[in-house]
């Protein structure tokens, strides 16, 4: 019997998003839900509950990713306004 | 995936924080260390919860026996996603792993080598040895270097912890009962006082590759001396005898008597005197349900033959 990896996502109704809180192994969609439901939500964790069978996860090779951290001017730190206000506080 | 060019530059990266992916091209020597530890845990996890199933029928009263069930369910829950994890790891699959087992050529923790004579047994068992799993527990989870460990011990240290607060009440009922009850809790704690400071192991060794490689934390005897801390003025709180002529306290800290480790390193091969009896339910039990597993794999045939066709 092959097993197939499908990974479980839950989901509280009314509130976040569906997280990823892990996976199982099981033989068929059909057996892959109720060990999720025992694996995963015996204490109420989610109200909605996503299984993907892993083989059709689209995988991004990280390379799509990779040049990510090289444009600062994305991001702001606040560093000069931050220490402008500090200044400011300091001379009252 | 990320690779190391060796076992120095691995060692840079988890000395800095890394985290260690099932994809990764990670050291043999972590990958098989790693997956010892795993398989051990994912073994302890099942053995204690066929222990906790054989005491389902004799929990006295229906709510104690829903606690005792809802437990053995989170255990073999926890044993699920373990053997998961180490099967991905690729060092053996499952069903080698389950094989092993029950063939007694693999380990799991000492306390489930010795027999759990009455109720109380199992309190303290619930109690005790389930707080000294759960403090190991927790340590490893602090900072596990391996992602998918880390990520079920979680969930099992969560549950682990309603677990333990079933135990201190169960211990508080007894500890407030008849005198009956609480010498049966006093003669349990007498046989199940060193197995739990046991559970920790001997001092951790110079140079422990699964605390260089971040997989365990605190030392062994770290772990022992601040369990020590907590359950000796707890117990005695509740009017317990620590079963241990040797206790003192020096400085305000609690010490134990010298263990001699050398029946724990018979126990741990299997030779405690109920690991044949366990280990031979446990294997019986794999057997009883193999048809469960023969018609679930028919029924699977069956939907891939007709998806087929």
């Amino acid at each position: 019997m092959t097993m197939r990896t499908y990974e479980v996502f839950l989901k509280k109704d009314g509130k976040d998003e569906f997280r990823h809180v892990g996976a199982v192994h099981a033989p068929d969609d059909e057996m892959a839900l109720p060990l999720a439901r025992e694996s995963y939500a015996r204490r109420a964790e989610g109200d909605l509950m996503w299984l993907v069978d892993r083989q059709h996860l689209l995988v991004a090779d990280p390379d799509l990713l990779a040049p990510n951290a090289d444009k600062p001017h994305r991001h702001n730190d606040g560093r000069r306004v931050a220490a402008k206000r500090k200044n400011e506080r300091g001379q009252v | 995936m990320k690779q190391w060019s060796d076992l120095d530059d691995f060692q840079s990266f988890i000395d800095t924080g890394g985290m260690v992916e099932p994809v990764d091209d990670m050291p043999d020597e972590y990958r098989n260390e790693v997956f010892r530890f795993i398989e051990f845990h994912a073994n302890s996890e099942l053995m204690g919860g066929l222990t906790e199933r054989d005491w389902i029928p004799r929990a006295p009263g229906l709510r104690l026996k829903q606690i005792f069930l809802a437990k053995t369910q989170d255990e073999i829950g926890h044993a699920h996603l373990l053997y998961m994890v180490a099967a991905d790891m690729g060092v053996k699959n499952r069903t080698e792993m389950l094989e092993d087992l029950y063939d007694g050529r693999s380990r799991f923790h000492n306390v489930f080598h010795y027999q759990a004579v009455t109720w109380a047994d199992q309190i303290a068992i619930a109690y005790l040895v389930d707080a000294a799993a759960l403090a190991s527990q927790r340590s490893v989870f602090a900072n596990c270097t391996y992602g998918p460990y880390k990520r079920v011990l979680k969930r099992i240290v969560a549950e682990e912890g309603f677990h333990m607060r079933h135990g201190e009440e169960m211990l508080l009922r007894l500890a407030e009962g008849t005198d009956i009850q609480r010498q049966m809790f006093q003669e349990a704690l007498n046989r199940w006082w060193l197995p739990s400071v046991q559970l920790f192991g001997p001092d951790s060794p110079e140079n422990d590759p699964l605390l260089r490689w971040k997989i365990k934390t605190e030392r062994n005897e770290d772990l022992r001396h601040a369990y020590v801390q907590q359950y000796v003025p707890l117990l005695q709180g509740y009017g317990f005898e620590i079963p241990d002529p040797d206790l003192r306290q020096v400085d305000g800290q609690w010490l134990i008597g010298d263990i001699d480790w050398e029946p724990l390193k018979a126990t741990m091969r299997n030779g405690g005197p109920d690991s044949r009896r366990r280990i031979e339910t446990a294997a019986n039990n794999w057997a009883d349900t193999a048809w469960v597993r023969e018609s679930l794999a028919a029924a699977v045939d069956r939907t891939q033959r007709e998806a087929a066709a």
